[in-house]
């Protein structure tokens, strides 16, 4: 015992990992569910309204719906007026907004919502179907009282008592006995409806991102293994430089990334359905811009190290956090604006917004534009950083 | 163009600081062309540091290196070395034949020949049975063969060793230096450093000694040895019992007389010049004084007494 006590005080990166990671981590999950889901402050929904009724009825509901604390309309009120049920749908297609809540009406004059969801989100659509049924029952029972109270007003100027007038009923027991709010309100998967098994492309996904990130880490290690056992040195006494031993390495990460994640769709098609032949191209673009960004993070973590045992340690760190932030681990849509925020400086949330477009929204390749660019952009400058601290490694 | 005339190395005050530290601090040597010269010096002396500096791996502070009369980095000067060095530097999870391939192609051996180049270096190091299996799983002779063959694979003019054969055994230390022989035969330059002083002795025409980053000694064993130690042997007799006073023994000719031995001690040491003279004068007056002589050893002068007089006994790391 008193060995192994004294091994751990002499291992700086055991200590880092047994003590600092977990406490990074509880950090990373804490602020997750802390400031998210878990705090009582759900984040607010991105969500636009259509309203097809535009009745003095319905336009207090929407007035009420922008007021609400659970919701962001991401149309101002003229918009919302010109908006169709279409392009609201289209627009939740698109991951614009999370829910389109299209106002309806029956032939009993009831108002009736619609809600055109994306069902990823597992959670927007409940919390909105429970805003907008209240502010449905609401307005209802505004409505009934209304014309209670004119039946009131008419029976008084005749002078006629009440025969079989029913006593006046709280609010709530008016509203029960109008309508459930869970009647009034419907929602429409306008996404994953079609979908074999929608939800584990995403998850397919995220732990793929991940692991390219592991792979590409323990690949860019091999550099600090040659470093150490002196095969750098005399790899750069041949006629190999530098650029390119670090240009072999980025290719053959960036290949084997390609290959493992491909590996892992092609098991989630035959064994979970996920339709990876329908969106080969966009599939293709992503997971090879994604290894390749993988890669030279990788590399750039390596070459930052000046050990295995530190790079080991560094990369657990890292790759958790980025994993945990980007939403590899929990959707991003439980965590509130500001870890969102936080977590597009992560690759998970670049690459999972990514393959959201291609496998949950079925975008098509141009819609990938913003994805792809970060990512390279991520690659070119981690390639770059990596090259600039190589050059210790060069001459002594 | 390579100059037929130019030396295959020419090192002219070679610098090198660490910061502070003076790695080295001006040497200045040459390696002919063909020649097997043996580069010695104590831990810390620089001769890590120089072979650094030769393979392009170290830039020198100051001074100048040539390589076949051309500048260290100037296009074919890579070519025409070869670094074995002192670490296995090879991939243990590739099999023989795999680190060769790889090797090869590192060094620009043209894919044509490359095949050709690998069949060879398998016979050469007597591994060609052995050709598919992993490299990690090797003992240390064979892994310093393989270390070997990937640095020689592109044929180099000039071949710089590091500690060529520590950590193994002598069957194995026999079997690389008739290896280097061969590629020696064959015209390539082999600059090697070492700590075994009887291979540096026997495998080497030149030896060169660096101390303290300077070179203290450059010559044949033989120049060395009369320029420090001379040619005197060390001559020790056990005798029967301690002694009890200096011997002396009588002069005679041009040798004076002079005493040996120490009060006490039941082995006595001296030197002298000429054994076929000296020696039965020695012997005789130990006997005289009443001693028998048990057991005798005469000591030629070697590299290892040259380089404990120049670089002394003090311990360097």
């Amino acid at each position: 015992m008193h060995i192994s006590l004294r091994r751990l005080l002499h291992n700086r990166v055991e200590l880092l990992l047994t003590f600092v990671v977990p406490i990074a981590f509880f950090s990373v999950f804490a602020l997750i569910f802390g400031k998210g889901i878990g705090s009582g402050t759900t984040p607010k929904v991105k969500v636009v309204v259509v309203d097809e009724i535009q009745s003095p009825v319905s336009t207090a509901i929407v007035d009420s719906l922008r007021d609400s604390a659970g919701l962001r309309l991401m149309h101002d009120e003229a918009d919302d007026q010109a908006l169709t049920s279409d392009k609201a749908s289209e627009m939740v297609r698109h991951g614009s907004v999370t829910i389109a809540i299209v106002l309806k009406g029956d032939q009993a004059d009831a108002i009736r919502a619609e809600l055109l969801a994306d069902a990823s989100d597992q959670v927007a659509g409940q919390v909105v179907s429970a805003l907008v049924g209240r502010e449905l029952v609401l307005a209802k029972t505004r409505q009934a009282s209304r014309t209670r109270q004119a039946a009131a007003m008419r029976q008084t100027t005749v002078r006629r008592p009440p025969v079989d007038a029913s006593p006046v009923r709280p609010s709530g027991e008016i509203a029960e006995s109008l309508s459930d709010p869970s009647e009034l309100v419907q929602i429409v998967d306008v996404i994953g409806e079609d979908k074999a098994n929608p939800v584990v492309s995403m998850y397919a996904a995220g732990i793929a991102v991940m692991f390219l990130l592991f792979g590409a880490t323990g690949g860019g290690g091999v550099l600090l293994d040659e470093r150490e056992n002196t095969t750098l040195d005399r790899l750069l006494s041949t006629e190999l430089t530098m650029d390119q031993l670090l240009l072999g390495k980025w290719f053959y990460l960036t290949a084997l990334g390609f290959v493992q994640v491909c590996v892992m769709f092609l098991w989630g098609q035959f064994a979970f359905g996920v339709d990876l032949q329908g969106h080969l191209d966009g599939f293709v673009m992503m997971t090879l811009v994604t290894s390749s960004a993988a890669a030279a993070f990788g590399l750039f973590l390596a070459t930052l190290c000046k050990t295995r045992g530190q790079l080991n340690g560094l990369s657990v760190i890292l790759i958790l956090t980025m994993s945990a932030l980007g939403g590899s681990m929990v959707p991003r849509y439980v965590m509130s604006e500001r870890m969102r925020e936080l977590g597009l400086w992560t690759f998970n949330a670049w690459a999972l917004d990514g393959y959201d477009k291609v496998f949950w929204r079925d975008l098509p390749v141009e819609a990938l534009s913003p994805q792809l660019a970060v990512l390279m952009i991520a690659a070119v400058a981690f390639l770059l950083v990596a090259r600039a601290l190589a050059i210790r490694w060069e001459f002594d | 163009m390579i100059h037929a005339e130019a030396p295959a190395l020419e090192i002219v005050n070679l610098r090198k600081n660490y910061r502070r530290l003076e790695a080295l601090r001006g040497v200045d040597f040459v390696l002919e062309r063909g020649e097997r010269l043996a580069f010695l010096g104590p831990n810390g002396a620089g001769k890590t540091t120089l072979i650094r500096a030769l393979a392009g791996r170290t830039r020198p502070t100051a001074g100048t290196i040539k390589v076949l009369g051309h500048p260290i980095h100037s296009i074919g000067a890579r070519q025409a070395l070869g670094l074995v060095p002192q670490d296995l530097a090879l991939y243990g999870d590739l099999t023989t034949r795999e680190n060769l391939f790889a090797f090869g192609k590192f060094h620009g051996v043209p894919r044509r020949e490359l095949k050709k180049r690998v069949a060879w270096a398998l016979d050469w190091t007597g591994l060609k049975d052995r050709a598919g299996d992993l490299v990690a799983g090797f003992s240390g002779g064979m892994k310093r063969r393989v270390n070997l063959a990937c640095g020689v694979l592109h044929r180099p003019k000039i071949i710089l060793l590091d500690e060529p054969t520590v950590g193994v055994d002598p069957q194995s230390r026999q079997r690389i230096f008739t290896m280097l022989d061969q590629l020696n035969e064959e015209g390539a330059s082999i600059l090697l450093t070492t700590h075994h002083l009887d291979e540096a002795e026997q495998r080497s025409d030149r030896i060169v000694i660096l101390d303290q980053g300077r070179v203290i000694a450059d010559g044949t064993i033989d120049e060395l040895v009369l320029s420090t130690v001379g040619h005197s042997r060390l001559v020790k007799v056990r005798i029967d019992r301690p002694l009890v006073a200096p011997v002396t023994v009588p002069g005679g000719g041009s040798v004076r007389s002079y005493q040996v031995g120490i009060a006490g001690r039941e082995m006595i040491e001296t030197r002298i010049e000429d054994v076929a003279v000296e020696l039965a004068p020695f012997l005789q007056a130990v006997r005289k004084d009443g001693y028998m002589v048990s057991d005798m050893e005469v000591h030629a002068p070697s590299l290892h007494h040259v380089f404990l007089h120049l670089t002394g006994n003090e311990l360097r790391d």
